[in-house]
């Protein structure tokens, strides 16, 4: 057990003390703190108002479309700046405000055809016509005005009819064992964020745990240790001392991502968006991890030992990301029906319950059955996957030469 | 129990019957050893005739086929290989690791409480004037100086018994020689060393006993002395001016090998060196006359030669 202990004290302290390590430790949160936040922040960058002009050749409009333009407001500021373009003949109207649009004294103008309460339609000339935001706005303004008058000419009190036909807020509320809470997306995006998380640190730590084995292979220096102790103990120590540097990432990832959402709380809360991370949900992600992370860890180190070289691997590799992500393909089905027979049973099959399994309790709250029964069968697979993968590589980590095939390899499992 | 033990079993290692198959062929066949205590001791045999296996297997890197393995008198096990230290003959340790963390991580992995093992990095670094070195990574180290450090790794755990497949492989003649006088030092302090080396010669003289191997079969084995005895004394060596081309020609030759200065006769069984000293001194102006015991390599050539026209 000490032995164990010394080789997993020994890949830990290599792998933490590695530039790599740090990198990525510290640029992890910068990067997802960075997602988070500079979306919030881009939105409200929206530049100054637009200068826009009104020209009318409808008779009559060009008042209310100005007015509602003018109404226009996102976040307390107007975001239209209305003129009404001079009376006189279009045609000269026209080139006079194209001419000051070129000589960036206006960004474009409205042009109400004479038909234009009857066709229901309307032209804006802009420098910029992909600013969607903007230009959906301009479309509600000159709609609400087409429409009062509309309703005006038919004798119906437009502000009456605005109130009485309002869109609902149709509010989503989460109901758990725990009690009722809204939700207004942050829980799918909290799923979103730990499976990727998830995801890639398995793949990652599964990649480092088998460039560990090869690098070890390549040094020679494998033979001195295993003079010493049984391959299958030292085996043992590398999933250990490679499993705890991940953890450790993982741990201060999950620090950054509660005091990200934590920070965002101040500002988001009046909004209502606070993801829910509850104690629970925490504990089963760091179990998921670390059950994944064995699986995932045990069929890495097998092809590292199998091997010579990182080349060498990259077909085999395929072998063991081919469940990661095909758990990722799954994994919009199982968002829209996680309570469907499909899905339960997909989130019990070991390979890809640390990704679905998970991914179900963020959504719905699956019976404590199914999520014991997932960890014990993902104990089993890791039982019969480490005592393979220790075989696999007690016979392969002496091996050099040609690049074995997968039967060989299959063959060395029954190898006594 | 202990002294019992001890008196019962001469041989530090003891091979009995120990076979080793790989896929399609036989590395290692039904080898028996024994390699007798507080001596040195070598394996010997070309490239391929199944030394490094045999090390393998005694410390179960590899599981043998058939045979047993007894370590200072007892089963091998976790417990009695812990007293070995095995230096393979693919040096490996982590590039990246200081030098004092990589000796320490060894001497673990070998039941030396850590705190004892950084105790014993400090003389030994210094005995092999490397104590500059202790903090540095090892990839700072030139590749001698890393060689070094595997030694030092081999012996930080203070093993009885050492295993040093091909010891001075390598080596630089100064790097060469200061190995020897540790080795032999070692070897004054009572313990056991195992040589395995392809170069016959160079480990030789280091050697009490030795056992030849070839193509996983053992030759012969025993006392240096012994096995040259048997061998006879059946060698000539001559140095002289003129043409010496019909000296392979006089009866009871059976071999001359010209290395230039000297050449080496080899006599059949029986013929006296004497009559060859009387021919030579006729026609030739000798200048040396040596009756020498056979060298390893020749007797391992006889010895493969004599065994092939059996086996074939």
């Amino acid at each position: 057990m000490k032995r164990v202990f010394a080789v997993a004290r020994r890949e830990y302290l290599e792998r933490v003390r590695s530039k790599a390590f740090l990198v990525s430790t510290i640029l992890g949160p910068t990067l997802l703190a960075g997602f988070m936040i500079a979306p919030i922040l881009l939105a409200r960058q929206r530049g100054r108002p637009l200068h826009v002009a009104v020209l009318d050749a409808s008779g009559g409009l060009g008042a209310d479309v100005t007015q509602s333009l003018a109404r226009r407001k996102v976040a307390g500021e107007q975001r239209f700046v209305v003129e009404t373009a001079p009376e006189g003949p279009i045609d000269q109207t026209r080139a006079a405000l194209q001419e000051r649009m070129v000589r960036n004294d206006l960004d474009g103008y409205l042009f109400l055809a004479p038909d234009a309460l009857e066709r229901s339609a309307a032209e804006y000339y802009g420098k910029n016509v992909s600013n969607v935001m903007d230009l959906q706005l301009m479309d509600k303004a000159v709609e609400e005005a087409l429409v009062s008058r509309r309703l005006a000419r038919e004798g119906f009190d437009a502000e009456r009819v605005r109130s009485l036909t309002r869109r609902v807020d149709l509010k989503r509320i989460r109901v758990t064992a725990r009690g009722a809470r809204e939700d207004r997306g942050a829980s799918f995006i909290l799923s979103l964020v730990l499976m990727m998380l998830l995801y890639t640190t398995l793949a990652i730590w599964g990649t480092a745990m088998m460039n560990g084995v090869i690098e070890e292979k390549t040094n020679r220096v494998v033979e001195v240790v295993v003079s010493s102790l049984p391959a299958s103990r030292l085996f043992a120590g590398k999933l250990v001392g490679v499993g705890a540097a991940g953890l450790t990432q993982f741990v201060v990832w999950a620090a950054c991502l509660a005091a990200i959402s934590a920070a965002g709380a101040g500002g988001a809360s009046a909004a209502g968006a606070l993801p829910e991370l509850s104690p629970p949900l925490l504990v089963a992600f760091v179990v998921f991890f670390l059950l994944g992370y064995f699986l995932y860890g045990a069929m890495y180190a097998s092809i590292g030992a199998a091997v010579n070289t990182t080349q060498e691997a990259q077909s085999l590799v395929f072998l063991a990301m081919m469940p990661l992500i095909l758990s990722v393909v799954f994994y919009p089905m199982v968002l829209a029906a996680p309570d469907s027979t499909v899905s339960v049973v997909l989130s019990l099959v070991p390979f890809f319950a640390p990704l679905l399994m998970f991914l179900r309790m963020t959504s719905v709250s699956p019976p404590a059955w199914q999520v014991g029964l997932s960890m014990l069968l993902m104990l089993a697979a890791i039982a019969v996957i480490t005592w393979a993968a220790a075989r696999i590589y007690r016979v392969g980590i002496l091996m050099y030469g040609k690049r074995p095939t997968f039967p060989e390899i299959i063959r060395w499992v029954g190898r006594s | 129990m202990g002294p019992i033990i001890t008196q019962l079993s001469e041989s530090a290692i003891r091979l009995s019957g120990v076979t080793k198959a790989f896929a399609g062929h036989v590395a290692v066949r039904d080898l028996s050893l024994a390699i007798p205590r507080g001596s040195v001791f070598g394996l010997l045999g070309p490239n391929g005739a199944g030394k490094t296996t045999t090390l393998r297997m005694v410390m179960n890197i590899l599981g043998a086929d058939a045979g047993t393995i007894e370590i200072l008198g007892r089963p091998a096990d976790q417990a009695t290989r812990d007293r070995i230290g095995y230096m393979p003959e693919e040096r490996g340790l982590y590039p990246r690791m200081v030098v004092e963390e990589q000796l320490a991580f060894f001497a673990t992995l070998k039941g030396v409480p850590r705190s004892e093992a950084l105790r014993r990095v400090g003389p030994w670094l210094e005995r092999v004037g490397l104590s500059e070195w202790r903090k540095r990574r090892l990839n700072e180290l030139s590749k001698g100086m890393q060689q070094k450090v595997q030694f030092v790794a081999t012996v930080l755990p203070d093993p009885e018994i050492l295993i040093l497949d091909e010891p001075l492989g390598g080596l630089d003649p100064v790097a060469a020689d200061s190995m020897r006088d540790t080795l032999l030092d070692l070897r004054r302090q009572g313990r056991t060393l195992v040589l395995s080396s392809h170069q016959m010669e160079t480990v030789e003289r280091l050697c009490d006993s030795i056992a030849l191997i070839d193509r996983g079969r053992k030759l012969l084995d025993g006392p240096v002395r012994e096995v040259k005895a048997r061998h006879g004394k059946n060698t000539v060596v001559l140095a002289f001016d003129g043409d010496g081309t019909f000296l392979a020609a006089l009866p009871g030759v059976q071999k001359v090998t010209d290395f230039g200065r000297y050449v080496e006769i080899r006599l059949a069984e029986g013929s006296d060196p004497q009559s060859i000293l009387g021919a030579a001194a006729a026609r030739l102006r000798l200048s040396r006359f040596e009756i020498v015991e056979p060298s390893l390599h020749d007797i391992f050539v006889e010895e493969v030669t004599s065994h092939g026209v059996a086996a074939a």
